[in-house]
């Protein structure tokens, strides 16, 4: 059984009196460990597909099943435990809490999970460590770079040992070398555990670095879905 | 919790300007209504004092059954016969928080200086009792001239406007007129042994204190109309009240008892009033609060809408968004009430060093303004705008707590 399954998934907005259909029968399973880029040009959809399998936006119809169990029938909270324990997330604006210092950020989930602040300090620091961060752990977001920020939401979705972590865009902030250098350390990560990384990008440079490609246009995928 | 209280607090110092204001607001209302209320306390103290001891009702005051409702009808049937006032007074004095109990009597008649006459109302009281009753309250209330006093029991001490109005002086004589008991009229002479200020004009231009005695002959009666008892503690009032109740009536004596806070109309009306400006002052400052912090927290909640859509997404259950806010609100209100407690002891401060006076209806001269600081209170003060303020920052946590995690993380 594959980690993320998709079946028949529609989803649907209002937007005033027209309905946007942002993704149109969308079939997609991704095994465990898979590093996978979602591209595609602006509004294919692919923040919406990113969004479902993160369990932060709910399908208008069709199947979406993480490690077996079936989202749509997941309460908002049991919904939300899934996220803190199994999904871990990297913005494209980087998203850290700004009064926060980097340790602190990367300790959040494992604090929000319940965990001692000793225990969370301690899981936050070797994370911060495996993304290079060691000597900046009580820099406010503010006092750092772009790139620096970003390997801070990556130290913070890997924190909690998700079995997936979604990036809607990574890079999009980042100059083409920190980019390079960001997919690079997601790649590592990525072969060092069994985590599975899905991320969008339309930087057809980066496209070239990852192994599965899942191509999408106007909510359809066109190449890289099932079986493909 | 501690990393929510930690948010929280950084969050408010990331918003100086507008946690100041807000915490301001909190803090000059928590002076205000903190010193009002001590103010008011420190008044009911002082009104307290003046109805027992200023206006001599003591903390008792013993009727004969029935006197409340036909005294005035028909006095002689319900006054306390000489016997009755001595049973009375003995078993009452048994007590060991009673420090005394002294009859006294109301007149009313003419008095007259040979060529103007004028209506009195009096009171007739022993003045070595009345001397122990009034205390500390005799500063507030000087007697020009001599007091009553039992050397010369035909003396009165007679209103400032009434001896004024007869151009009668300490050391001058009078004549004053009453009908007896028996319907009869009476006539005596008394020597004006001082002039007091009653405080109130409506009283001024009337009242007359006699000794109890000299009353009692101008009445050509034996009897009293109550008996006032002092106690060494106002607290035990009502206690008293029952239990002298119950032994008196034991004891073949029926009575009524009114307490010195049933019988002082003034205390009540002032009382009445202070409260009523104190609920609007809290009132305003009530509003003043929820609006601060209602409008501060909705302010938070719109500029970190994305970052509560990060929280979400990290797994922060709508809850914990809720509480976030709250707490970040019950903290405004916790450094508003903490910088108001220190503004009101500042407050208070000055005030007991500077010891401000000023003459309040009913007193003849200066009291100094003071403000109580009781703790208690201000506790309980504190406790209430932090519940405030909590409570208060619900309503945009709410919101916070209920926004869609997509459109929260979209949020510019």
């Amino acid at each position: 059984m594959a980690l993320i399954e998709m079946k028949h998934i529609e989803k649907d907005y209002r937007l005033g009196e027209t309905t946007v259909h942002a993704l149109r029968g969308i079939d997609l399973a991704i095994e465990e460990g898979e590093f996978v880029a979602v591209w595609g040009p602006s509004g294919s959809g692919k923040t919406t597909l990113l969004n479902l399998i993160g369990t932060i936006d709910e399908p208008t119809s069709g199947e979406l099943r993480i490690d077996g169990h079936d989202v749509s029938n997941l309460s908002d909270n049991r919904r939300t435990e899934l996220r803190n324990e199994d999904i871990g997330f990297i913005f494209q604006g980087f998203n850290l809490i700004p009064v926060l210092s980097a340790l602190e950020n990367v300790m959040l989930p494992l604090q929000i999970k319940g965990q001692s602040a000793g225990r969370a300090r301690k899981r936050a620091l070797d994370r911060l460590e495996t993304v290079g961060l060691a000597d900046f752990v009580k820099h406010r977001p503010d006092k750092l770079s772009g790139g620096q920020q970003q390997r801070v939401a990556i130290a913070r979705a890997l924190v909690t040992d998700p079995s997936i972590v979604i990036a809607d865009e990574p890079t999009a902030n980042l100059d083409s070398d920190t980019s390079r250098k960001i997919i690079n350390l997601m790649q590592d990560l990525n072969q060092q555990g069994k985590t599975t990384f899905i991320f969008s990008t339309h930087d057809q440079r980066l496209i070239g670095e990852v192994r599965r490609l899942v191509r999408l246009e106007d909510g359809k995928i066109v190449d890289g879905g099932n079986g493909q | 919790m501690t990393k929510w209280i930690k948010i929280a607090f950084r969050n408010i110092l990331k918003n100086r300007r507008r946690s100041l204001v807000t915490i301001l607001a909190i803090a000059i209302g928590f002076a205000a209504v903190g010193l009002f209320r001590g103010y008011a306390a420190d008044t009911y103290d002082g009104l307290r004092v003046s109805a027992i001891r200023g206006e001599g009702l003591g903390h008792l005051t013993i009727y004969k059954k029935g006197w409340l409702e036909y005294g005035n009808i028909d006095p002689d049937s319900y006054m306390l016969t000489k016997e009755e006032i001595q049973k009375t007074v003995e078993l009452v004095e048994e007590e060991d928080d009673v420090v005394l109990a002294t009859p006294k009597i109301h007149l009313s008649g003419l008095v007259t200086n040979g060529m103007i006459s004028t209506i009195f109302l009096a009171e007739g009281v022993v003045p070595k009792n009345d001397r122990t009753i009034k205390g500390s309250m005799l500063a507030f209330r000087p007697v020009k001239g001599e007091m009553l006093n039992e050397k010369k029991p035909f003396g009165v001490e007679m209103a400032e406007d009434l001896a004024k109005l007869l151009e009668l002086k300490p050391g001058t004589d009078a004549v004053v007129m009453a009908g007896t008991l028996d319907g009869q009229m009476n006539a005596l002479d008394v020597e004006i042994l001082g002039v007091y200020d009653t405080g109130i004009p409506a009283t001024n231009d009337k009242f007359i204190r006699f000794s109890f005695d000299y009353a009692q002959s101008l009445y050509d009666t034996e009897k009293a109309g109550q008996i006032v008892v002092l106690l060494d503690d106002w607290r035990k009032t009502y206690p008293m009240r029952d239990r002298l109740l119950k032994r008196l009536n034991q004891a073949g004596l029926p009575c009524e008892i009114r307490t010195w806070n049933e019988l002082s109309q003034f205390y009540n009306k002032v009382r009445s009033m202070m409260d009523m400006i104190f609920m609007f002052l809290f009132f305003i400052v009530f509003v003043i609060v929820v609006m601060s912090v209602v409008n501060t927290m909705g302010m938070a909640v719109l500029e970190r809408t994305r970052e509560i859509g990060t929280l979400r997404a990290l797994g922060l259950k709508r809850r914990g968004v809720g509480i976030l806010f709250a707490v970040e609100g019950a903290m405004i209100g916790l450094l508003g009430s903490f910088i108001g407690l220190i503004l009101n002891i500042i407050a208070w401060a000055i005030i007991m060093a500077v010891e401000p006076t000023y003459i309040p209806p009913g007193v003849s001269s200066p009291v100094p303004l003071t403000v109580k600081l009781e703790p208690p209170v201000v506790l309980m003060l504190m406790a209430f705008l932090i519940l405030l303020s909590l409570i208060a920052a619900i309503m945009p946590a709410r919101r916070a707590a209920k926004q869609n995690v997509v459109e929260a993380l979209g949020h510019v």
